[in-house]
């Protein structure tokens, strides 16, 4: 029963705190808001598709069941598995910190490397994609990538496809909502890690002694001063609500994309002049230097990982949501390993744990039970579970046409000063 | 049949053809080093800079100077902010760095080794860890900013030096110093102690003495340490990245951002290869002003 000890560690408390405070505001949200026109499908001309899978090997003779092999590497985001101990107070992983992980490694015998590589989809890419090209390893076992990001690597074929036969859990858990991906239809590559939303963030007790009234639009949030804020290197999640703010529609399909982004650029480019910064999540260090007053996050990150008085806020205008998944590249040394992983966190008891944590929306199916045994706020965070009327805000601003794409990389440059 | 009888009728000349091949199999390991790991991914890197085509479809090799043009016309700002940041950083470093020198090569003493250990002790952590550490140094609250707005209450409380050009330039200057002390240090400390007590000898003054004996014999060593220091901040990228803001960005965060966000590999090769040209007129330059006589010391 160590997991429920851990669960009651004092900085779990604390945290237990921060999440109360988090959504202090929240019900006048709900309150606010409005049932907003549904996010429309991505464009079918856009989103890449998975390669078939080739077929399973003969009924006849079964496969021997093979053993788990090691060291599993894992790479995920930061702020994104249960922690305990010290490395909780910290907020960054460190070997031996999460329980998850801990009772993985017990169970299976193997050991796991786990790190918190990615911040972003596009650098992290860049980091496997000669390797991929070239058909060698990339060094990972486990990855996960958002949506759009697993869409690309799964149609050039540089996913290993899943053997359903390993992960049971997974197949019977997944949420029906995230099944049927039009990129991978049958789940053969992929299976989500967490979802998630990008909206504000802020710290009431900075804003409050700077003066500033807290923002509950993307409008307000640009009125800030440029220089305490930052954006994220996210392209997609900037320019999205980038989009909304300018009441455009976040559609990839749309036959004014192309100048829309022209027109986010024209909207942003005056707060980079004024000293506006681009981040991944190390916003975090900057909530907690107080040296951001507001700024793009994404949603479970202040509640799991940031200081009092932060809050998540869902903009008027509305916001974006996405899916980060797990995949194994092609030509990962210890296959089996990273399907027993998937399977292994699709286990509602450990989903739960990991909920109860990181604050994101869970992608399996009888977690919502589970986590009531650990703790009673989360089961009810509408950042783990989304009410219906934040669901109607959502917008999926991911599978670009190629010429967007261009468009949105060469603009996002020039605002970042690259 | 020749070779064999000539080896046997002059025993030994196999050594001095040994010797006379010795230079060469000494160069060799550095030579083939060089060759793969310069000379070779330059090569590719050229022709990648004469490319045109995307990443998921491929490049070719198609001759367009398309990406020379893109290098040298579309990012003024930052070719700007590479060269003022790097000539700041590079002054700083001399003049921070001239008295340390100084110092260790005539007033060290018995403390000598034990300074020098210093100057380079910052190495023994991670060149992130150094940079990032300044964001706690300069950060609004921190150590300096904090002191002078709280406690000394000079600076108003919104004043904010983090992600400004002077939290560059200051990370900048910093990372730097000890590529400036080091080689200033080993021409001052080679200076013949003679050579000031006869200029003394000879009714020169103190300053005198200095501009006119230490300071041309120290030469080489102000060569060395500005090229040290010059060319690495020119190309610098964790600095502004870390310490600034969009505006701050130099060529290095471009050259960064077009190969591995833009995945823009032809332009990124032509401003690596625009950069390398422009750092090798400006060393050539500087030899031609300081007198290439020096540099050999």
């Amino acid at each position: 029963m160590d997991e429920q000890k851990i669960g009651r560690t004092p900085d779990i408390t604390r945290r237990a705190f921060l999440q109360g405070t988090t959504f202090a505001g929240f019900a006048a949200f709900l309150a606010a808001c409005s049932g907003a026109e549904q996010s429309s499908a991505p464009g079918s001309i856009t989103v890449p598709t998975a390669p078939p899978v080739s077929a399973a090997p003969s009924l006849a003779s079964p496969t021997p069941v093979p053993s788990p092999t090691g060291p599993l590497k894992f790479a995920n985001w930061p702020a994104y598995i249960d922690l305990a101990g010290k490395a909780a107070e910290e907020e960054v992983y460190s070997p031996g910190s999460s329980p998850t992980i801990e009772q993985f490694k017990k169970k299976y015998k193997v050991d796991v490397d786990y790190e918190e590589k990615i911040e972003d989809n596009k650098l992290f890419y860049a980091t496997i994609q000669p390797q991929l090209q070239g058909g060698s390893p990339t060094g990972w076992d486990l990855i996960v990538v958002t949506d759009w990001m697993a869409a690309k690597i799964i149609s050039k074929g540089w996913a290993e496809a899943i053997d359903k036969a390993h992960v049971p859990n997974a197949d019977s858990n997944l949420l029906d909502a995230l099944r049927n991906q039009p990129w991978d239809t049958g789940n053969d590559y992929h299976y989500p890690w967490q979802s998630g939303m990008t909206g504000i963030g802020f710290n009431t007790k900075v804003l409050k002694q700077a003066g500033i009234p807290e923002p509950k639009s993307l409008k307000d949030l640009w009125q800030i001063k440029a220089d305490k804020m930052s954006f994220l290197t996210e392209s997609r999640d900037t320019f999205g609500l980038g989009l909304l703010k300018l009441g455009k529609a976040a559609d990839p399909s749309s036959p004014t994309i192309l100048d829309d982004l022209q027109a986010v650029y024209d909207d942003i480019k005056p707060l980079v002049d004024k000293g506006l910064r681009f981040t991944g999540n190390e916003y975090l260090q900057d909530f907690a230097a107080k040296k951001t007053w507001a700024a793009m996050v994404w949603s479970g990150d202040l509640a799991s990982s940031g200081t009092e008085g932060d809050m998540f806020q869902i903009p008027e205008e509305g916001l974006m949501s996405w899916t980060d998944n797990m995949l194994i590249p092609k030509g990962a040394t210890n296959k089996y390993t990273a399907e027993l992983m998937i399977n292994f966190v699709y286990d509602p008891k450990i989903a739960a744990q990991i909920e109860a944590w990181n604050y994101y929306v869970c992608p399996v199916k009888g977690a919502d039970v589970e986590i009531k045994k650990i703790d009673e706020t989360a089961a009810t965070s509408p950042l783990i579970f989304p009410t219906p009327e934040m669901q109607a805000k959502f917008h999926n601003f991911q599978f670009l046409s190629e010429e967007a794409e261009a468009k949105l990389d060469e603009l996002f440059l020039q605002l970042s000063g690259g | 049949m020749t070779t064999l009888q000539a080896t046997a009728t002059r025993p030994g000349s196999w050594r001095r053809r040994l010797f006379a091949l010795a230079p060469y199999l000494l160069l060799a390991p550095g030579l083939l080093w060089l060759l793969y790991f310069f000379v070779w991914p330059a090569a590719q890197m050229f022709l990648m800079s004469i490319s045109s085509g995307t990443l998921d479809r491929g490049f070719r090799v198609t001759g367009t100077l398309k990406p020379y043009t893109d290098a040298l016309t579309k990012f003024p700002t930052q070719w700007g902010n590479s060269l003022v940041y790097g000539g700041i950083s590079t002054t700083l470093d001399f003049l921070i760095g001239f008295p340390v020198a100084y110092t260790i090569a005539f007033r060290g003493g018995r403390y000598k080794n034990l300074l020098l250990f210093l100057v380079i002790a910052p190495f023994f952590t991670s060149f992130l860890i150094r940079t990032i550490s300044w964001k706690i140094l300069l950060g609004d609250e921190g150590p300096v900013l904090g002191f002078l707005k709280h406690t000394i209450g000079i600076l108003p409380v919104e004043y904010s030096v983090l992600y400004t050009p002077v939290s560059v330039i200051a990370g900048i200057t910093y990372n730097f110093l000890p590529f400036m002390i080091l080689p200033l240090y080993v021409a001052l400390e080679k200076i013949d102690i003679s050579l000031l007590e006869a200029a003394g000898d000879l009714y020169a003054s103190r300053w005198q003495t200095f501009r006119r004996v230490t300071f041309p014999l120290a030469l080489p060593g102000v060569f060395a340490g500005t090229i040290l220091t010059f060319i690495p901040t020119m190309g610098d990228y964790v600095n502004a990245e870390l310490l600034g803001s969009p505006q701050t960005r130099m060529i290095g965060n471009v050259i960064q951002g077009r190969f591995l966000q833009l995945n823009d590999y032809p332009v990124a090769s032509a401003l690596s290869f625009v950069l390398m040209a422009g750092i090798l007129v400006a060393v050539f330059v500087y030899a031609r002003a300081l007198g290439t006589e020096e540099l050999t010391g």
